[in-house]
């Protein structure tokens, strides 16, 4: 029987569902191979990476007269096997809404920039005439400053925020113009709001950043715990996976930690809604569990690790002159000059040395009677999770995100949670994994391991450094002594530097901080607005960003230009340009390397730096920077692939040469060459990557690493005296050893009292990512939840005369936003505490929230401040 | 025309009751679930805005675990059918 096209698309899409499904429907095959698969042969199909999180799933793309017109998920990527969370389908539609900016737009009042003018649509060449202008003054300043000042003490007045959403190669060609252009650190990403603890951590515990396990943990597991992550809505590709697993293998658990409950609480076999701050007893009560139960893997202790102590007292990251860090013994902050890091104070970053039996007694308050007491959650419960710890027949996989990162103490405490895994030795191999998730598609490619830190260089290199300096000096052919050797201001001291008008220029590409900063009333607002800042926002819609601006550059966005992303599990992954950007939108690296067309290497260099190679005297910094014979290496090609189809790169066709491979191939040598100072992050020629469904780092001789610093899996790991077959060695740390480092309980910065009587937690929901400024263009995603609600407990609503729907203010000590209370949405926070997420950008929960950080990563807590709630 | 294939998660054991929920969308046909709770589900709705909104329900419906998208086909009706 002839089947009508409705039921042979129909077929195909069981098919298709079926075959991921693992579930055979009769007849299907037969239906299907009636019919010749002919509907989309007029479509061109290309893999991308998705534009989203940091799960990197891999969609592809159906092209049809340069429009993108479908997408469905990759079969054939490892990460999501096929399938697609929600915001993926909506992924095409991102790229056409109605608004999209497609103008430069500079503020002006009769024909000339004025801070308090219109917007007015301009050229590129007169938006970067008045942008250059404004950044040559600001650089003067800066270099009478540095006159006669050592290379690291020198300070700047220009910096950019970047993004975790920025390509590799856009980020690199961003840190290399400000720190090696500019002689700058004031460069910093958006992802120092979601992963900057989770970085120092592993920086402190291994030496190295990043993961050393990967997604394949998810299938290998026994045992998976949630330490502040809601998985189930922002990483929905892995929580299927990880469902999959408890749903098929015997004797598998789900332990979901968290301060309110949510949709992972479905699943969940142990759910424990903890007090905000007491998952740092938590952790040391495990850790206290393992050791009076003498569980701990003996012999990995004694060979695999070290024990340190955290210096404690070290205050929240706040402004100098807050109560709180007049307190603090150990912020790090200088008496007279918050700005400078002179630390007066004692150092925050201090670790010292301690033995076993000290970390016993130093974690050996934390009972399970203590443990309870301070988180709320029953004895019982918590010994079932230490129990599955201490087990050492069960692979745990510990996974976390923003809960456990954006949090005062989040470095310490990604460290407790390493701490339960070293002392079992749970690491580095199949299922046993302590996994940091990341929120942004390339916070790991590009901020992380470019390093577009205000403390880093490509690779795990830092600017304090010498050798690592000189390093990349060579590689960029700079005059020794260029990199400037001071750690730059930080997302959050930007704000308040430009506040206090010693950054006065601001450059933001690729995210929204106006809306994500913490304390948009007190720092953000009046930073952006002051009269000596000048902020430009590169951005391909309007955004709350763009409202405070003073110049808006129309980006190109995502698949409009060749790109790549690292994802969480060290996977870097590749796609080629599927379409063109709208009107007159340029991508963000073409923004920058046109922007350096605008520097003499004199206006920027002093005299005796300029001296020491004559040569580049007269040029500009695009010259210098990217003419070098590396970045301009490669000629122009067509890009295509290997089934024959031809692809545009705008790049390429404007600078003469194929731009993102002479940035990758000069930042491979950073990460691959010989004689470079770190190992591990080895990674493969550009051209494998347009081949492959991405590459997970180390790569050496074309082969990926799944578990990092294990015998047998890493090839950087090789059988010697210290390491037998199939052992660890944590070859981050010059003596192969992790640190496990202790860090107490310590009270959080602000806490609910009598007047501010709840606790607020803020966060994404499934339908919007982050600010909202992609999923609120895309109308489905809109209406399924339009506006931020007020998530709070139907008996704190009755207590304060409230019901469900009812308008209210959330008031804090800084401000406050109306909204909608809402008591039977998925997130069920306890009593005492309320949650509202922080897409919606006509109710800026930011308002509200505190500036507070952890002092060491710099990352902003908004998981925690108190508020009231009153009717609107 | 606008079809979508989707992989629902459930518990195996509540599966009957998941099953009545899911089909009370409109739509919405359940072709076959394995041992361990995996469905798969076809929805079908021409009106893109409902096919959204159907696709959220789904989503957020009682029981269900985990739903991801595999396949999604549209095109306009003015085409043989």
């Amino acid at each position: 029987m002839k089947q009508t096209r409705r039921d042979f698309i129909k077929t195909n899409a069981i098919a298709a569902t079926a075959a991921i499904a693992g579930v055979t429907i009769p007849g299907v095959k037969e239906a299907l191979a009636a019919e010749e698969k002919d509907e989309y042969m007029d479509v061109r199909w290309d893999k991308a990476a998705c534009r989203y999180c940091g799960t990197g799933c891999s969609v592809l793309m159906g092209v049809k007269d340069g429009k993108v017109v479908a997408s469905q998920g990759d079969p054939d990527a490892p990460v999501n096997r096929g399938l697609n969370c929600i915001k993926g389908y909506f992924l095409p539609k991102i790229l056409y809404g109605k608004d999209r900016l497609t103008k430069p737009l500079l503020r002006k009042t009769d024909g000339k920039f004025d801070k308090n003018g219109k917007f007015e649509e301009v050229s590129w060449d007169e938006a970067f005439n008045v942008m250059a202008e404004k950044w040559k003054a600001a650089i003067a300043k800066s270099m009478e400053e540095n006159k006669g000042k050592p290379v690291d003490k020198l300070t700047s007045r220009v910096g950019m925020f970047g993004s975790g959403q920025w390509t590799i190669w856009e980020g690199y060609a961003a840190s290399k113009f400000m720190k090696a252009g500019l002689r700058s650190n004031n460069l910093d990403p958006n992802a120092r709001h979601c992963m900057a603890s989770a970085v120092v951590a592993f920086m402190r515990g291994f030496g190295i950043d990043e993961p050393m396990g990967c997604y394949d943990d998810l299938e290998h597991a026994d045992v998976f715990v949630l330490w502040g992550a809601n998985m189930a809505e922002m990483h929905p590709i892995l929580w299927s996976r990880l469902t999959d697993t408890r749903l098929t293998k015997a004797g598998s658990e789900v332990h979901v930690l968290s301060t309110y409950e949510h949709r992972c609480f479905e699943l969940s076999d142990n759910s424990m809604v903890f007090k905000p701050q007491s998952d740092l007893a938590i952790a040391n009560f495990i850790a206290n569990y393992i050791i009076q139960n003498k569980a701990y893997n003996q012999d990995f202790v004694a060979n695999k690790v070290n024990f340190k102590r955290a210096v404690t007292n070290i205050g929240y990251g706040l402004r100098p002159k807050h109560p709180l860090e007049v307190a603090a013994a150990n912020n790090g902050y200088s008496a007279n000059d918050p700005a400078d890091p002179e630390k007066n104070k004692g150092d925050p970053n201090k670790m010292d040395p301690m033995t076993f039996e000290e970390y016993a007694a130093a974690v050996a308050e934390y009972t399970v009677e203590k443990a309870s007491e301070m988180s709320g959650v029953p004895q019982d419960q918590l010994l079932r999770l230490a129990k599955v710890y201490a087990d050492p027949s069960k692979k745990v996989s510990s996974f976390w995100t923003m809960g456990m990162n954006q949090h005062t103490r989040g470095v310490w405490q990604n460290g407790n949670v390493y701490n339960i895994h070293l002392l079992m030795g749970k690491i580095s191999e199949p299922g046993n994994s302590p996994f940091s998730l990341t929120g942004q598609p390339s916070a790991c490619g590009t901020a992380r391991e470019v390093g577009t830190f205000a403390h880093r260089l490509p690779a795990d290199h830092v600017v304090m450094n010498k050798d690592h300096r000189a390093y990349a000096e060579k590689i960029w052919k700079l005059p020794e002594g260029t990199i400037n050797g001071k750690v730059g201001f930080h997302a959050v001291l930007m704000h308040r530097m430009m506040k206090d008008g010693k950054l006065n220029c601001y450059w933001q590409q690729c995210n929204n901080n106006m809306q994500a900063a913490a304390n948009t009333n007190q720092e953000s607002f009046p930073g952006w607005r002051n009269p000596d800042v000048f902020v430009t926002v590169s951005d391909p819609y309007p955004t709350v960003s763009t409202i405070a601006a003073d110049l808006v550059l129309p980006t190109a966005m995502w698949i409009e230009k060749e790109g790549a992303y690292g994802n969480a599990e060290r996977r870097t992954q590749f796609w080629r340009q599927q379409v063109k950007a709208p009107g007159e939108s340029r991508s963000d690296m073409w923004q920058v390397m046109e922007f350096a067309k605008r520097f003499k290497t004199e206006e920027v260099w002093p005299e005796e730096q300029l001296a020491k190679m004559p040569e580049y005297k007269g040029k500009t910094l695009y010259e210098v920077l990217y003419e070098n014979g590396q970045v301009n290496k490669f000629p122009k090609q067509q890009v295509t692939d290997d089934r024959g189809n031809n692809y545009g790169n705008d790049e390429m066709d404007h600078f003469g040469y194929y731009v993102q491979k002479g940035l990758f191939e000069e930042y491979r040598m950073f990460n691959t060459a010989e004689g470079m100072p770190k190992k591990g992050h080895e990674m493969a020629e550009f051209d494998t990557y347009h081949k492959v469904r991405g590459l997970r780092w180390p790569v050496i001789d074309g082969k990926e690493t799944l578990w990092r610093f294990r015998e047998g899996y890493d090839p950087h790991v090789k059988v010697s005296d210290t390491v037998a077959k199939g052992a660890v060695n944590f070859y981050g740390q010059k003596d192969g050893k992790a640190n496990i480092i202790f860090g107490p309980y310590e009270p959080p910065a602000e806490a609910p009292d009598a007047e501010f009587d709840l606790w607020l937690c803020t966060g994404r929901v499934l339908e919007h990512w982050h600010s909202g400024s992609m999923t609120r263009r895309v109308p489905e995603l809109h209406r399924a939840m339009p506006d931020a609600v007020v998530y709070m407990n139907p008996k704190d609503a009755k207590k304060r005369n409230l019901r469900d729907g009812s308008e209210v203010k959330v008031i804090s000590r800084r401000g406050e936003i109306i909204t909608r209370v809402d008591t039977r949405g998925r997130n069920r926070p306890p009593e005492g505490l309320v949650f509202v997420p922080w897409f919606d950008e006509s109710r800026l929960i930011n308002k509200v929230t505190l500036d507070q950080t952890d002092p060491l990563s710099k990352e902003t807590d908004y998981k925690k401040c108190a508020v009231k709630v009153v009717k609107a | 025309m606008n079809i979508c294939g989707i992989l629902v998660h459930a518990h195996p054991e509540g599966f009957g009751a998941v099953r009545e929920r899911l089909l009370a969308i409109s739509g919405v046909e359940v072709h076959g679930v394995s041992e361990e709770g995996r469905a798969v589900v076809t929805l079908e709705e021409d009106d893109e805005d409902r096919m959204a909104e159907s696709m959220m329900a789904i989503q957020t419906l009682e029981g269900v675990l985990s739903a991801s998208l595999i396949y999604h086909h549209r095109e306009d009706d003015n085409e043989a059918i």
